[in-house]
C-alpha cells in the first residue's frame, strides 16, 4: 500500500479505499508504523468524499507522530475543494503516466479523428462532401460569368460604351489571378454601374443572373474568393493542429534515428515471425497470422495484413507504414488497437494504386492517415 | 538421370492432397515415366485405397524403415500400369514411426530408379508434415479456394520456404466451381494465386466423378470425359515440362471456359 520516495517523502496510497472512515481507519494503521515518523506524508486517495472535518482529523493524525502531509491526489471534486480550503497541496499525478490499454480500441482513420476533434472543440471542419460540392460550384460560374460578360458586352456596344469595357475585360483575362480578382471586382462593379443604366426589365433579368453567379451580394463576393472557401484552409490549419504537437523533436526521435533498420525483401507468411531491436523495412506483403515486432519504425512495402508492433520497446514516436493497411492488430509502445469491422473484407485485391498509410500514436490512441502529398 | 522427388501437400485436411497424388502418379505413369507414390500418412492411410491397391499391400513404408523387408519387396505395382509403384504407409502405427533421415534415405534410394517420387503428405504441420518434406525438393501445395485452406497454404509455404531441401513450390487449386467464381460467391483462381503470390502449376474443377472414382479405387485420369481427369492429365504435363510451359495459368482458365461453356450449354438443353 505504501512506498518510500526519495527527499524524506513517503506516499500513502488509499486509492481503493471507499469510504471515510475506513480511510481513518487504514491511515491509522498505517501511520502505527515507525518509519513513517518525521516525514512528509504523500496522501493518495481515491473518489472518496471528505470534508473539512475529517481532512482535519487526518492533519492531526499525521502532525501526532510529528509528520507533515504535503500534500494529496485524489479524484474527488468535492475532497479537492476542501483541502484547497485548508492549504493542503493537490497533486493531479493521476493523469499522468496511465495509459490505458484500451483492447476494444479499433484503429482510427485521420478522417475519424477529424470528426471527433470537431465534435469536441467545435472546429469549423469541412465534411468531404460539402468539400466537394463547394469544388464543384466553382467550375460553372467561371464558364457562366464569361457568357454574362459577352452578353454585357454586346450590350455595351449597343449603348456605345463598347471599347473600354471590352479593353478591361480582355486585361482581366490576361492578367494573373491576384490582379485579376481586382479586375473582376471593378467590372462586376461597373457591371452594377450599368444595370442601373438599363431599362428595367433588362436590368431584372442580368441581376437574377448575377444573383444565381455570385450569391445573393454580387458586388462583395468576387468569383475568386469562391473558387477557394475559407473553410478549406481552416480544415488544412485544424489538420496542421492534429499534427504539429507530434513533431516536436524529442529523445525518442533521436532514439529512431539512431536504431539499426532490418531490411527484408520477402513475403512474410502465415506464421512467421520477425523481431528487431530497431526499425524493420519489409519489401513485400506480410500475410494475415505474420507478425512484426520492431523496436523502432517498421515499413513495409506492400500490403500489412498481420500484426505489427512498432516501438516495442515503449517509443510512443514510432510509426507502422505500408502501402496499404490491413493490419489485424496495430500495437505501438504500450497502445494497440484492433482493424475496423468497416475494413473486414476477406482480403485485399491487388491494385496497381495504393495510397500508402501510416500510423501513430495521437492521445494514446492509434491513428491511421493515409499520406496523400 | 536421378528422379524428381515432389512432396504434396496441403496443410489443411480434406482439399484433395492424396487424390492429387493418385491422379498425377498415375497421369504420369500413363504418359510413360516411371513412377513411385510413398504415403506418408502413417496411422490414416488412404493412397492405396485410391489405386485399388488395398488388397495387395504385404510391407510397408514401416516394415522397410525397420528393415523387415527389402525396399523392392515393400513397392506395390500398379494394377493398370506397371509403371507405377506405390510404397504404402502402415496402418497400425503412427507418424512417430518414421523420421525425416529415414524417409530422407528411401527417397534417395528411389531416385536411382525412377523418373518421379510422390510425397503424399498428412495433414498438419507436424512431425508428419516434416516427415513428409525432408527428402524432397519440389512441393506442389493444394489449396481450394477457400480462406481457411488458403490461409493454411499461405503457413505451408512459409515452412516450405524456411525449409532446406526445398529448391521450388507451385500451387494447385483444386475444387474450383466456376459458376460460383461468376455468380462472385467463391475466390477466383486470381484471388488466391495473388493472395499467396505463388504460382499456379494447375486447377482442378470440382468434379462429383472424383468421388466414384475414389470409392472405385480407378483414378479419374483413366475418366476421359471427365473434366477433372483432364486437368490433372495437363498437370502432369506441366510437370514434366513438355506439353505447356511451367507457370502458364491460361490452359486452366480454358478449362474454365470450357466447363462454363459445357454448363450453360447444358442449362440451353434443359430449357429446350
Amino acid at each position: 500500500m505504501e512506498t518510500i520516495l526519495e527527499d524524506n517523502m513517503y506516499v500513502v496510497d488509499l486509492g481503493s479505499v471507499d469510504t471515510a472512515s475506513e480511510v481513518i481507519f487504514e491511515l491509522s494503521s498505517i501511520l502505527d508504523n515507525n518509519e513513517v515518523r518525521n516525514r512528509k506524508i504523500y496522501l493518495k486517495l481515491g473518489s472518496v468524499d471528505l470534508n473539512q472535518a475529517q481532512l482535519l482529523s487526518i492533519k492531526s493524525l499525521i502532525s501526532g507522530i510529528e509528520s507533515s502531509l504535503s500534500c494529496i491526489d485524489t479524484k474527488s471534486v468535492e475532497t479537492e475543494k476542501v483541502a484547497l480550503s485548508l492549504g493542503i497541496i493537490v497533486a493531479n499525478v493521476s493523469s499522468e503516466n496511465v495509459i490505458e490499454v484500451t483492447p476494444e480500441m479499433p484503429y482510427k482513420t485521420a478522417e475519424e479523428l477529424k470528426e471527433t476533434l470537431k465534435e469536441e472543440d467545435n472546429l469549423p471542419v469541412l465534411s468531404k462532401d460539402k468539400e466537394d460540392e463547394s469544388f464543384d460550384i466553382i467550375e460553372e460560374p467561371e464558364e457562366l460569368s464569361d457568357d454574362v460578360l459577352k452578353r454585357q458586352e454586346t450590350e455595351n456596344i449597343e449603348t456605345s460604351n463598347s471599347d473600354t469595357e471590352e479593353q478591361q475585360i480582355i486585361q482581366a483575362e490576361d492578367k494573373e489571378i491576384q490582379s485579376a480578382e481586382k479586375e473582376e471586382e471593378k467590372t462586376t462593379e461597373e457591371i452594377k454601374e450599368e444595370i442601373n443604366g438599363f431599362s428595367s426589365d433588362k436590368k431584372d433579368e442580368v441581376r437574377d443572373e448575377l444573383d444565381v453567379i455570385f450569391g445573393s451580394n454580387p458586388a462583395k463576393s468576387s468569383i475568386f474568393e469562391m473558387a477557394v472557401p475559407e473553410e478549406v484552409y481552416e480544415e488544412r490549419e485544424a489538420l496542421d493542429d492534429i499534427v504539429v504537437p507530434e513533431q516536436e523533436y524529442t529523445k525518442e526521435d533521436i532514439e529512431l534515428e539512431t536504431f539499426p533498420t532490418k531490411y527484408i525483401k520477402q513475403t512474410i507468411r502465415s506464421g512467421q515471425v520477425i523481431n528487431y531491436e530497431g526499425n524493420i523495412v519489409i519489401i513485400g506483403d506480410c500475410h494475415p497470422g505474420s507478425e512484426i515486432k520492431a523496436f523502432g519504425d517498421i515499413t513495409v512495402w506492400g500490403i500489412l495484413s498481420g500484426i505489427a508492433h512498432a516501438g516495442a520497446g515503449g517509443n510512443m514516436k514510432a510509426r507502422v507504414r505500408a502501402l496499404k493497411m490491413n493490419a489485424i492488430q496495430l500495437r505501438i509502445a504500450n497502445c494497440y488497437s484492433r482493424r475496423p469491422d468497416s475494413l473486414n473484407t476477406v482480403f485485399v485485391e491487388k491494385t496497381n494504386s495504393f495510397t500508402p498509410e501510416e500510423a501513430r500514436i495521437i492521445n494514446n490512441e492509434i491513428v491511421v492517415f493515409k499520406i496523400n502529398d | 538421370m536421378a528422379g524428381r522427388v515432389i512432396v504434396i501437400t496441403s496443410g489443411k485436411g480434406g482439399v484433395g492432397k492424396t487424390t492429387t497424388s493418385a491422379n498425377i502418379g498415375s497421369a504420369l505413369a500413363k504418359n510413360g515415366h516411371s513412377v513411385v507414390l510413398i504415403d506418408t500418412d502413417i496411422g490414416l492411410r488412404n493412397l492405396d485405397l485410391l489405386l485399388g491397391l488395398e488388397n495387395r499391400i504385404v510391407y510397408t513404408l514401416v516394415d522397410v524403415v525397420e528393415e523387415r523387408c527389402k525396399l523392392k519387396q515393400a513397392l506395390v505395382k500398379d494394377k493398370r500400369n506397371p509403371n507405377l509403384c506405390l510404397l504404402a504407409a502402415a496402418q497400425t502405427r503412427d507418424k512417430s514411426s518414421v523420421s525425416a533421415e529415414q524417409l530422407k534415405k528411401i527417397t534417395e534410394k528411389l531416385k536411382k530408379d525412377f523418373d518421379y517420387i510422390l510425397v503424399d503428405c498428412p495433414a498438419g504441420i507436424e512431425q508428419g508434415f516434416q516427415t513428409a518434406i525432408a527428402g524432397a525438393s519440389e512441393a506442389i501445395v493444394v489449396t481450394t479456394p477457400e480462406m481457411s485452406a488458403v490461409r493454411d497454404a499461405d503457413r505451408i509455404i512459409g515452412l516450405l520456404e524456411a525449409a532446406d531441401g526445398i529448391e521450388s513450390y507451385k500451387l494447385l487449386i483444386n475444387r474450383v466451381r466456376p459458376n460460383m467464381i461468376k455468380s462472385n460467391d467463391m475466390m477466383s483462381v486470381d484471388d488466391v494465386v495473388n493472395i499467396l503470390s505463388c504460382q499456379p502449376i494447375g486447377v482442378i474443377p470440382e468434379d462429383t466423378g472424383i468421388i466414384t472414382s475414389t470409392n472405385r479405387g480407378e483414378p479419374i485420369i483413366n475418366n476421359e470425359k471427365s473434366l477433372a481427369g483432364k486437368a490433372f492429365m495437363n498437370v502432369a504435363r506441366r510437370i514434366n515440362g513438355e506439353e505447356v510451359p511451367f507457370l502458364d495459368i491460361d490452359e486452366p482458365k480454358d478449362i474454365i471456359g470450357k466447363l462454363k461453356k459445357f454448363l450453360s450449354g447444358l442449362k440451353k438443353k434443359g430449357k429446350e
